[in-house]
């Protein structure tokens, strides 16, 4: 890392954003690294019982990886100068982060339709605590990627570093969060 | 870039509210911060008073406490309920709402811009956020005072189960969740303030400003902001589970078979270890994000009383990062007694040791720093060496405790309130007056009184050290930590006497922090004018302006030629050569 000018400019700037976040997602990491902890002592009680996942969890998944890819597709269309090409896939990836929120609604709904509140069982509490932190932290997620799509339309190509900057902060936040919603997954599937 | 245009442009036409209520400039900020932590500090203190009046006198009659606290003082006399929610606030707000905000957040914004040579912090306007999260949080947890219960009584570690129900303790109901949720604010906002420090110092530093010339103020901080990072976090999850074991019936931390109020409740299966497991994997780590910058200060305020390089500054540096990362690996020391394996016991019991093995050479190269240098024992120097005295004895406590056969005996007794009050009481302390005094003229333009000063210190050291050098022989004798009273006790009767004494010295203590009061308030408005490095030190901060102007160096970049600690050179302005002299001025030693 290269050190800004004592009043960075534009682009010393965006280097700065995108350490900011680096940070930010190294606490975020503290974070779900504690629950895991968490989740490990307690998963030893007698009383623990696994809880059912409702399928409509893998539908998300898929619905969150696309909302990663579409960014992922708005990034190279601006490193191949087509960045008022990238507005669409901002909109799709913005369609889908919401659609994966509705998603994981729908499945807090159907384990309360079935049964299994948050104090049930422990695996219960740990199942809506965990997906809410992540469920948080996506909402976080789709204001960024709101305010990118946003820049988008408005900026675009007439500010190329600004475009870059966001574009990298989005998609870096949204490939790490699909990474943790996998992590999740994994941890109360094998449970 | 030309930066000529830049410092003040635009801000002279701001209006009063976004200058100096929701400004973004680090230095106002940094104040804030401080007038904030040094307010909730008088509420802090009135705690300590009320704690020492029950221990020093716990059967005396008190007419006026009784129409303040009708409830806190049923008849007179402090009730236990009352007690709890005295220390644990009294605990929580000196930790997180004096300390932390005083000298982590409030000097760590106001030098650290200034020290590495930067116009503001990498995020300023997250930085405004910050503060007023930290101001919001201070006001969820005063209002806490005000609802059913009163405030929380589980102290400031809130182990459950008593901070878990709600009928537990009068504390635990409101009041405990105000108290979780004023955590959760403070959190977030010293989650902001050390990303902030971490990005600047790791990226706008002036040119020329390489990591080996950073001030060691600097390094503490980068270190502590580093550590705060990875550790709070865990404690914002144990508070989550806390929550919703309080709030939705959820058994996180709650096991079977409690019985309260001879009713049976239906938790099951919980851990209150797991809460004591999170809780010290952030509270460990606390301990050295509030230490090191007050080590940091001290270093860097020796040089400019003594007028010879600080001792071993690369040292210090490896010790600082060595004592960073052991620090997130001995948290298992304040649960020796919690029924852990004899095993794990001792590998915390060794990595307890092992910090000490940086701490200690970072001791003794403060004390090196001393040896052979020109002292001037003005205020800010006499409350450094405090630090040192302060951290030898505190820390000599700590072998003690680290140890676990000793601890054993040792844990929950007045020895640990002493050990603790000394350490993250007593070093911080004394460097957040140091801070003060030595740096008061940058912020303000003005300079401190002297003689109030010098009595000021000595009105805080003496009783200080007194109070709590007498709490380890207390805690020698059996005195458990978080009792009302030891009246009921017969072999503690003669330890009354020694109670006393202290809450004497406490009333002392109190009484001389009205010399700083008066200092400070006097000299904000009639104190000597001040000029740009009155202590004639080396810093990036002493070669701007006193105090310095929005964009902290006027029209020019301060460019660094060499590292912080030229004294005792042959310069044209004295002994020193602050770090923008170039070499053809001053040769460069370091």
């Amino acid at each position: 890392m290269s050190i800004a000018a004592t009043h960075p400019d534009a682009a010393e700037r965006g280097d700065l954003v995108r350490l900011g976040l680096w940070i930010f997602l190294g606490t975020v990491t503290m974070l779900f690294a504690a629950f895991t902890s968490a989740y490990v002592v307690r998963r030893s009680g007698a009383d623990w019982q696994p809880v059912w996942l409702p399928p409509v969890l893998w539908v998300n998944t898929a619905v969150l990886l696309g909302s990663s890819l579409a960014l992922e597709a708005a990034r190279r269309l601006g490193l191949s100068q087509r960045v008022a090409s990238a507005g669409s896939a901002y909109l799709i990836a913005l369609a889908l982060g919401i659609a994966f929120l509705a998603g994981q609604v729908v499945a807090w709904r159907q384990l309360v339709a079935a049964g299994i509140y948050l104090p049930t069982n422990p695996s219960s509490s740990f199942f809506f605590m965990l997906t809410g932190a992540h469920a948080v932290h996506v909402v976080a997620a789709v204001g960024v990627i709101a305010w990118g799509t946003v820049v988008t339309w408005t900026v675009g190509s007439r500010d190329a570093v600004r475009w870059n900057t966001t574009t990298d902060v989005c998609c870096l936040f949204s490939h790490f969060l699909f990474g943790v919603w996998l992590y999740l997954l994994a941890l109360v599937s094998f449970s | 870039m030309s930066t000529a245009a830049l410092p003040d442009a635009g801000h002279a036409d701001l209006g009063f509210v976004r200058r100096y209520i929701f400004s973004t400039d680090h230095k106002v900020i940094g104040i804030q911060y401080i007038i904030t932590g040094l307010v909730m500090a008088l509420v802090g203190v009135a705690l300590a008073l009320l704690i020492r009046l029950q221990l020093g006198w716990p059967d005396h009659q008190w007419t006026l406490l009784s129409t303040l606290f009708p409830a806190g003082y049923a008849g007179g006399v402090m009730t236990p309920e009352f007690y709890l929610a005295v220390v644990t606030m009294h605990g929580t707000i000196m930790v997180f709402f004096f300390i932390s905000y005083v000298l982590v957040s409030g000097f760590g914004n106001y030098l650290v811009p200034l020290q590495v040579g930067a116009r503001d912090m990498a995020f300023p306007f997250l930085n405004m956020l910050s503060y007023w999260i930290a101001f919001l949080s201070a006001l969820v947890l005063i209002a806490s005072f005000f609802v059913e219960g009163g405030a929380a009584a589980a102290g400031w570690t809130a182990y459950p189960p008593l901070s878990a129900i709600a009928a537990a303790v009068p504390g635990s109901q409101l009041g405990q969740t105000l108290w979780l949720l004023s955590m959760a604010l403070f959190i977030a906002s010293f989650t902001m303030s050390g990303l902030n420090i971490v990005a600047t110092v790791f990226s706008v530093r002036a040119p020329g400003m390489s990591m080996g010339r950073l001030p060691l103020t600097v390094w503490s901080y980068f270190i502590a902001s580093i550590l705060g990072l990875l550790a709070f976090p865990p404690l914002t999850a144990a508070a989550v589970m806390l929550l919703l074991d309080r709030h939705a019936g959820t058994s996180f931390f709650l096991p079977g078979g409690l019985v309260v109020g001879n009713q049976l409740l239906s938790t099951s299966g919980g851990s209150p270890l797991l809460w004591q497991h999170l809780f010290w994997f952030l509270g460990h780590p606390e301990v050295y994000v509030l230490i090191l910058p007050a080590l940091g200060i001290a270093c860097d305020i020796l040089p400019a009383f003594t007028r010879k390089p600080v001792f071993g500054y690369r040292i210090s540096v490896w010790c600082l990062v060595a004592v960073g990362v052991l620090s997130m690996i001995v948290w298992g020391h304040h649960m020796f007694v919690s029924g852990m394996s004899p095993f794990t016991g001792e590998y915390f019991s060794l990595v307890t040791l092992t910090i000490t093995v940086p701490m200690t050479i970072f001791g003794v190269n403060m004390l090196a720093s001393l040896w052979g240098g020109t002292i001037r024992m003005r205020v800010p120097m006499m409350f450094a060496l405090s630090v040192i005295a302060l951290f030898g004895s505190g820390g000599f406590g700590g072998l003690f405790l680290g140890n676990a056969t000793a601890d054993m005996q040792l844990h929950d007794t007045y020895f640990v309130v002493g050990h603790f009050h000394m350490m993250i009481g007593g070093v911080t302390l004394m460097a957040t007056f140091a801070a003060i005094y030595y740096w008061f003229p940058k912020m303000f333009g003005r300079t401190m009184n002297e003689a109030l000063g010098k009595a000021h210190f000595w009105g805080t050291f003496g009783p200080f050290f007194i109070i709590f050098f007498m709490q380890h022989f207390v805690g020698l004798e059996g005195a458990p930590r978080r009792y009302y009273a030891f009246t009921s006790f017969d072999y503690l009767q003669h330890t009354r006497g020694t109670n006393l004494a202290i809450s004497i010295s406490a009333m002392v203590l109190i009484a001389a922090q009205a010399l700083f009061f008066v200092n400070f308030c006097w000299s904000l408005v009639a104190g000597r004018r001040a000029l740009p490095n009155p202590w004639h030190a080396t810093t990036l901060e002493w070669t701007t302006a006193s105090p310095p102007p929005y964009g902290n160096f006027a029209d020019r970049e301060p460019v660094v030629h060499r590292w912080a600690y030229e004294y005792g050179v042959e310069a044209p302005e004295g002994d020193f050569a602050d770090q923008t002299v170039p070499p053809r001025s001053v040769p460069v030693t370091v």
